[in-house]
């Protein structure tokens, strides 16, 4: 015996076309829904990833501007003033720091990058505090400088690769025409190290005549203290701000819920779309067989009946749409998060759309809930019709 | 404004396929729109495509390439899967030449030399991109991109990348290194000019 299932998807077949159609703006809605939610889980988890990878919760700058410092801490990029080295002392003098570590970034002209020159930058780090701070960083070659003093270099993979350097090779410093040994090359990291030359921060300080400055201080705080209260205490020093990297990551997160904010409307526009779309559908589909529908009456059908064959119909788009639309957003998640990388002020390392689970499921019940909805009232159209009243129509 | 430049991209993207959004970057001009014109007087426009010589002919083409040399690739960056990005410059609907690009490894740093071929594959211009090099100034001089004018892939071929000597009396013997203590930075502009025609070679002129 023929199920009602059976009739329901025949009923669609009828009408290929607009089927199709129907199920295709659905798919495109449940596409836009998906990416929306794993970008809204991607972009968080993401950005929380380079701030872990920073290995330092709090930076130490000289004052400037805030927005600056958080760029020099995750792009990359030349500090704005200096500040003292002695202050590396007050702040480790404080309970709340389990690890410190200074830093001195330099950057010159290089007059032959390009047509009009380029900047190269030099990031001079503490031989002694650094690499534990960054524990996570691994090495494709070589090894850290030892010497404080050195005039050695680790690159990050894509200095390497952009100055074709190995491990034994000499990398030129232009202003100065020094000669500097590479003795490592760190693996690839995804994080702003990647484009970053190490150097030993005394010879940093020694080159570029800044003995005694610096520009940052990277520090960890204790996982127990109060990193609130750790602020407050460090804004009592003289010309130094405080950038705090939960600080930074609400701000950047700000900046973004606008963008959040217009793809949801985005996604909520393509939703209704979707949903008149499938009421549409349905009920065209209802006023075309009102005589059928009239039969089926005549030959015993029940109301309710009716109302579960059309509603059925709605749910078969529905679910056949939403499959779509999460094969469409799994498949294109990557090129999606490089679109939407594009448009973002700041987009973090890493994979800015994750789909889980989670959300593939929120998905599927979300189109199927919109579907069960928009058919309710095609379904009672069909359930109401009178069978004598649309055998005798003239509806075809 | 704002939600019509938000969906273009996903509108490109269903009509044209995502390939193009995948596609790498190797050693790629750095501002393509003024460099083309500025290297390539009298051009209206530019396709970009991208080649390796592990999606073009993989292992065997290697060898091959590398024959062509007269060196294996070496260390770290000169590997089969380099990405290169092939410049074909337009005037109008015409192909009126190509830009391309290679790495090169120089004595203090990455050297890259881009060479703009007429569609002959004989060179128009020649450009340093990036040259880390204490001889920066006269390598990049005018006067020494003008030497290489001319010349195509016949003129490299007895040219040797290892001991530096070209046949004698051939166009590429004639071409002098403006500072001698820059010895190993010219020897290495000579070899990524020789294998950035031999690539093209491979990629554009003569592709198997």
């Amino acid at each position: 015996m023929i199920s009602i299932y059976t009739v329901s998807y025949k009923n669609l077949l009828r009408k290929k076309t607009r089927s199709l159609l129907t199920v295709i703006g659905i798919g495109l809605s449940a596409w836009v829904l998906a990416s929306l939610l794993g970008f809204n889980q991607g972009y968080e988890s993401a950005l929380n990833k380079d701030i872990d990878n920073m290995g330092f919760q709090v930076l130490l700058t000289a004052k400037g501007c805030p927005y600056e410092a958080a760029t020099l801490m995750l792009k990359g990029g030349t500090g704005l003033r200096y500040m003292k080295e002695s202050i590396v002392d007050q702040v480790l003098s404080n309970e709340e720091v389990e690890k410190i570590t200074p830093m001195l970034m330099h950057a010159v002209f290089d007059p032959n990058k390009g047509e009009s020159g380029g900047i190269t930058a030099y990031l001079g780090v503490d031989p002694a505090t650094f690499p534990a701070m960054k524990s996570f960083l691994e090495f494709k070659q070589g090894k850290w400088f030892s010497d404080p003093e050195a005039m050695e270099a680790v690159l990050g993979y894509e200095a390497a690769e952009l100055e074709q350097r190995e491990v034994g090779d000499t990398l030129l410093i232009p202003e100065k025409n020094a000669e500097i040994r590479v003795v490592g090359i760190l693996k690839r990291t995804g994080t702003q190290d990647d484009g970053t030359i190490f150097l030993p921060i005394r010879t940093v300080q020694r080159l570029f005549e800044k003995t005694g400055d610096l520009t940052g201080i990277g520090i960890k705080v204790d996982k127990n203290a109060n990193i609130a209260q750790f602020e407050e205490k460090l804004y009592q020093l003289p010309d130094v701000q405080v950038v705090s990297l939960a600080q930074v990551k609400q701000t950047i997160l700000n900046l973004v819920s606008t963008a959040k904010v217009m793809v949801a409307s985005i996604a909520i526009v393509a939703i209704l779309i979707a949903t008149v779309g499938v009421i549409n559908t349905v009920l065209m589909s209802v006023f075309e067989r009102f005589q059928e529908i009239g039969i089926l009456k005549s030959m015993g059908a029940m109301p309710l009946d009716i109302f579960k064959l059309i509603w059925i119909e709605t749910l078969v788009l529905c679910v056949l749409g939403g499959g779509i639309g999460i094969v469409l957003a799994l498949g294109l998640s990557q090129t999606t998060g490089i679109l939407i990388r594009r448009l973002l002020p700041y987009a973090p390392t890493g994979s800015l759309i994750t789909l889980n689970s989670e959300i593939v499921i929120t998905t599927l019940l979300t189109v199927v809930l919109i579907g069960l909805v928009s058919g309710i009232y095609p379904a009672w159209r069909a359930a109401r019709v009178r069978p004598l009243e649309a055998i005798r129509s003239e509806v075809a | 404004m704002m939600i019509r430049h938000a969906w273009m991209p996903f509108l490109f993207l269903l009509l044209l396929g995502v390939k193009s959004v995948f596609a790498a970057v190797g050693c790629d001009l750095n501002d393509p729109d003024r460099d083309v014109a500025r290297l390539f007087p009298g051009s209206t426009g530019y396709r970009t495509s991208y080649a390796s010589i592990d999606k073009k002919g993989g292992e065997p083409l290697l060898r091959e390439v590398e024959k062509r040399l007269g060196e294996p690739f070496q260390g770290l960056f000169e590997t089969i899967d380099v990405p290169y990005t092939i410049y074909e410059v337009l005037n109008g609907t015409q192909v009126i030449g190509y830009i391309h690009g290679v790495n090169q490894k120089g004595q203090y740093g990455g050297i890259q030399v881009f060479l703009c071929l007429d569609p002959n594959g004989v060179i128009r211009n020649f450009y340093f991109q990036k040259l880390t090099s204490k001889a920066a100034k006269e390598l990049r001089s005018p006067e020494f991109g003008k030497q290489f004018i001319g010349l195509s892939l016949t003129d490299f071929q007895d040219y040797d990348v290892v001991s530096g000597k070209a046949a004698a009396g051939s166009s590429v013997s004639g071409i002098q290194n403006p500072v001698p203590e820059a010895e190993t930075d010219f020897r290495a502009s000579m070899r990524a000019t020789k294998k950035n025609l031999i690539l093209m070679d491979v990629f554009v002129f003569h592709p198997h």
